[in-house]
């Protein structure tokens, strides 16, 4: 394609944005609201999954094993357990360890110690970590079947909370943002409808003296996809602004709670974005020139 | 140049508009297409440069077979026909330079080659110096000569042209089929349907005429043969 030829395309569809002022800035209002929305949605998924995540990485699995096990037995459950697939660091707490860790913990209340007297109601325990956070479930469940475990334990209702959680906000988020999705590309189509429809003379002649389909469609089509360039460009701005805010915010007040750093994060979501609406404006014009001029 | 062997066209509603039509038209042919209203002579011009398709037979138009040509080779078809209709079609808001430079430019012609055939079928036409004005400037006959000029502009082997004298007085008629004289003596094939007997009658060319549907005559320096 020559260059000439490219001005030209692009040169029509301005006109033709300009021409139709209004319709051009509903729909720029609209693709930016709708990945405004998609952007929002987007953001807060991601970050819930990476909560959970770094929340299961850290969770451990606590094994507790029968009293009046012989070294040897102890050693050899623990050896299994090491040997178990996605099992990657297996920590032996003997009962008075454990017994240290729980005074520690207890600080200046020592004293509800004293009615134990010397007797040590503790087990001896595993703590297990596994290398993958799905894992955490069916690894625990194999190792309280071994020979000598009492049971297994790890954080188990937080992370699955997290994780319902995570799932909802997904699939409301799906369903908004497609409805969104469809607003936008039909407004779009719209305008692209108008613009047909002011130029179907033009469009007619083009045919008769020889233009190909294509050389047809490219103003609509640049017409299109800078209607979703636009909006996207809008939710892109707003977006990566207040992220910005608030991880700042959040760094200050809250630094426990692990949001993911602003770059790259906004910037492939940004990328992603301003693809999807330029590929929303691309696909709304093609609807139109099917459906009302033939090309 | 155009043939026809066998041609019919029904209408998706059902109406027959023609029916197995045998025509040869040669390189530098001046034809004239008669009949009365509704015989099918819009619908003759219009298989020519596709505008529809043959139901049955076969067509031939400047060596490409028309009748089983893909959509994406149709512009190229067109490419070698000029067009003129008797509503003239010209673009309101462009000047008469940009209407007949529009043909040339949606084809991707070199800029240089644009003006320069842009200002020579300009001065056949005789509206160099209106190349300025805007369309509804301008008389009906001077639109349908810039017409004309953008039909031919792109040097096409056949114009077709339905009724283009239609909304015109007979003085401005003449005028436009002045110019047609001089585009086919300058080698161009001609295929004109019409409805204008002082012309048909005077001209003497090749007329074919339909009627229902059908060839009823075809007739070299031949003359309209109806009653207006
Ligand atoms: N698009 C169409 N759909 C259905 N029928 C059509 C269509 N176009 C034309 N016809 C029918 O086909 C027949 C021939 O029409 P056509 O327009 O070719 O006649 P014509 O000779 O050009 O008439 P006129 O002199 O009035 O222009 C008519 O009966 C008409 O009603
Ligand atoms: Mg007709």
């Amino acid at each position: 394609m020559k260059i000439r030829t490219v001005e030209y395309f692009v040169r029509e569809a301005v006109v033709s944005l300009r021409r139709n002022g209004l319709m051009s800035f509903a729909s720029v209002s609209t693709v930016a609201l709708s990945l405004l929305i998609l952007g929002i949605f987007l953001i807060l998924v991601l970050n819930l999954n990476n909560m959970a995540s770094m929340l299961e990485s850290q969770v451990q699995i606590t094994v507790y094993l029968n009293d009046g096990l012989s070294d040897l037995e102890m050693r050899e459950t623990g050896t299994r357990i090491s040997k178990m697939q996605g099992v990657s660091q297996v920590m032996f707490i003997s009962k008075d360890e454990a017994m240290e860790r729980f005074k520690d913990r207890l600080g200046d209340q020592q004293s509800l110690l004293t009615a134990l007297g010397d007797t040590n109601p503790l087990p001896n325990a595993f703590e297990v970590k596994v290398d993958r956070p799905e894992r955490v479930k069916s690894t625990a469940q194999a190792i309280s079947q071994l020979h000598g475990v009492e049971n297994a334990k790890f954080g188990q209702e937080v992370i699955e909370q997290l994780f319902t959680l995570t799932k909802m906000v997904r699939i409301f988020g799906l369903i908004l943002i497609v409805f969104l999705a469809l607003a936008a590309l039909f407004i779009i189509s719209n305008t692209i409808r108008l613009t047909v429809f002011a130029r179907r003379k033009e469009i007619g002649i083009m045919k008769y003296v020889g233009a190909t389909d294509w050389f047809i469609r490219w103003p609509f089509l640049i017409e299109g996809m800078i209607l979703g360039f636009g909006g996207a460009l809008i939710a892109v701005v707003i977006l990566g602004q207040t992220y910005s805010a608030i991880t700042q915010q959040i760094y200050a007040s809250m630094a426990f709670l692990p949001l993911i750093p602003e770059n790259p994060f906004i910037h492939n979501i940004s990328l992603m974005l301003v693809l999807v609406g330029t590929a929303i404006g691309a696909l709304g014009s093609t609807i139109s020139l099917k459906r009302f001029m033939k090309v | 140049m155009i043939h026809m062997t066998g041609v019919s066209k029904v209408y998706s509603n059902g109406s027959v508009a023609l029916s197995d039509i045998h025509v040869d038209i040669e390189k530098g042919d001046f034809v004239f297409v008669v009949g009365p209203s509704g015989a099918g002579k819009s619908t003759f011009i219009k298989l020519i440069f596709r505008e529809e398709l043959p139901t049955h037979g076969q067509l031939v138009v400047n060596g490409r077979n028309v009748t089983n040509m893909p959509p994406s080779e149709v512009p190229y078809l067109r490419r070698g026909l000029g067009i003129v209709f008797q509503d003239y079609r010209l673009l309101p808001e462009k000047t008469v330079y940009e209407n007949v430079a529009f043909a040339m430019r949606v084809i991707e012609a070199p800029r240089r080659e644009i003006q320069k055939r842009v200002n020579s079928v300009l001065d056949l036409v005789g509206l160099r110096d209106k190349c300025r004005s805007f369309p509804n400037q301008l008389s009906g006959g001077e639109q349908q000569r810039i017409a004309i000029a953008r039909a031919i502009v792109n040097s096409p082997v056949v114009v077709i042209a339905d009724e283009p004298t239609g909304n015109l007085d007979p003085e401005t008629s003449w005028e436009i089929m002045k110019i047609f004289e001089r585009i086919n003596k300058a080698g161009t094939t001609i295929v004109m349907a019409t409805h204008d007997k002082t012309i048909v009658d005077t001209m003497r060319k090749r007329v074919i005429a339909i009627e229902r549907g059908r060839i009823v005559r075809d007739q070299m320096k031949g003359v309209y043969g109806y009653e207006d």
